[in-house]
C-alpha cells in the first residue's frame, strides 16, 4: 500500500510501518474481504489526517513535519483497542451467525434475550427451532441404524417422534426419512442462522 | 417532609466539575449515531471528513477511529451504504450514503429527538 499512500520521511515511513502491522495483527480474525476493507479505511484516514493537518498561525516548522503529523494523526485516530475491538467483535458476530456458527448462534441468542418482550419471544421461535432441527437431524442419523426411529402417524391424526415402532401407527417416509430428515434440517439450520443474524441486526 | 437526617447515604460528596466532565462525553456519544446521519442527509462523505466536521460543529472530543464501529453498525442496519472512490491525488475513499430507510429512520430520530428536547427544555426552564 506504500504507492497508495506515499511518505517521504524515513522515520515517519517506520512509523507508519509499525501501525499498518498493529492494524494487520489486530484485524487477523476477519475475513480477508473485510479484513483489507477497514485496514484500507483506517490507512485513508491516517494518511488524510497527516495529509491535511493544519499548521499553526506562527508556521511553527514542527507543524510541517511528516514525523509529527503522522504521530498526531495516529494519537488524534485513538487507540485501535477502542474501534477496532467492537468494530471486529460486530463483523464476527454477523457473519458467523450467519454461517450457523455454534457460538455466534448461542451469543446472538443470548443478546437477542436481552431486548424485552418481542426479541425474547422471537428468542423462544428460535431456540425451539434449533432444538427441533437438531432432534430431527439425531433421528435421521439414528433411522440409518434402528429403521423404527423417525415420525409415526396415528389414525387420529395425532404425530410422535418416537425412538421405537408404535402400534397402530405408520411410520412417516419408512425409506426416505434419514435422507429427507438430513437434507431438511440442514436447510432449516440455514434458514434459522439467516433468520437469527436478521434479528441480531436488528437489535444493536 | 423527611428530615436531612433521612437523607444521609452519600459519604463522600464528589466535585460538581469532575460529574460534569464524565456526564458530558456520555450525553454527546450517545447522539453521535443521530449526528452521523444527520450529516450524511447533507450529502455523502468519508471517515476522515466526517469526523472533522463533528468535532467542529457539536464540539465532541472523540476518538475519531470509534466512528467505524458506528459507521459499520448503521450500514449492517441498512441505514447507510459505503462506495470505494479513487483519486487523481491523494489516498482511495469510503464514502457513505443514507439510504432510504436511513432517511426514514432519521425522520423519525428527529421527531424523537424534538419531543425529548422540548420536555428536558421544559423541565430546564422550571428548575
Amino acid at each position: 500500500m506504500n504507492e497508495m499512500f506515499p511518505i517521504s520521511s524515513e522515520t515517519a515511513q517506520k512509523v507508519w510501518d509499525n501501525f499498518d502491522r498493529e492494524l494487520i495483527h489486530k484485524l487477523k480474525p476477519l475475513p480477508e474481504e473485510e479484513r483489507n476493507d477497514v485496514r484500507l479505511e483506517i490507512l485513508s484516514h491516517l494518511y488524510e489526517s497527516m495529509a491535511n493537518a493544519p499548521i499553526n498561525a506562527s508556521g511553527d516548522a514542527q507543524y510541517h513535519n511528516e514525523d509529527v503529523r503522522l504521530i498526531n494523526a495516529i494519537s488524534n485516530l485513538g487507540s485501535p483497542d477502542e474501534y477496532l475491538e467492537p468494530l471486529i467483535a460486530d463483523i464476527l458476530l454477523y457473519q458467523k451467525a450467519s454461517k450457523g456458527n455454534p457460538v455466534a448462534i448461542w451469543n446472538g441468542l443470548r443478546n437477542s434475550a436481552k431486548k424485552g418482550l418481542m426479541h425474547a419471544l422471537a428468542t423462544l421461535v428460535l431456540g425451539m427451532g434449533y432444538f427441533w432441527v437438531i432432534m430431527i437431524f439425531i433421528m435421521s442419523l439414528m433411522h440409518m441404524v434402528n429403521p423404527d426411529v423417525g415420525i409415526w402417524f396415528y389414525p387420529g391424526g395425532e404425530v410422535s417422534l418416537s425412538f421405537e415402532a408404535q402400534p397402530g401407527a405408520t411410520q412417516w417416509l419408512t425409506e426416505w426419512f434419514s435422507l429427507v430428515g438430513i437434507v431438511g434440517s440442514a436447510l432449516a439450520y440455514w434458514g434459522l442462522s439467516k433468520l437469527l443474524s436478521f434479528f441480531i441486526a436488528k437489535i444493536k | 417532609m423527611p428530615s436531612n437526617n433521612e437523607y444521609r447515604g452519600s459519604v463522600d460528596t464528589m466535585d460538581p466539575n469532575k460529574i460534569i466532565e464524565r456526564w458530558v462525553p456520555q450525553y454527546r456519544k450517545g447522539l453521535l449515531e443521530f449526528i452521523i446521519l444527520l450529516r450524511l442527509k447533507q450529502g455523502t462523505t468519508y471517515g476522515y471528513e466526517l469526523a472533522l466536521q463533528i468535532k467542529e460543529v457539536t464540539s465532541i472530543d472523540v476518538a475519531e477511529g470509534t466512528l467505524y464501529p458506528l459507521l459499520n453498525r448503521l450500514k449492517r442496519d441498512g441505514l447507510v451504504v459505503s462506495e470505494w472512490q479513487t483519486q487523481e491525488v491523494g489516498s482511495p475513499r469510503k464514502y457513505y450514503k443514507l439510504t432510504p430507510v436511513g432517511q426514514d429512520t432519521l425522520v423519525i430520530m428527529k421527531s424523537v429527538w424534538s419531543e425529548t428536547h422540548n420536555s428536558i427544555l421544559k423541565l430546564v426552564m422550571q428548575a
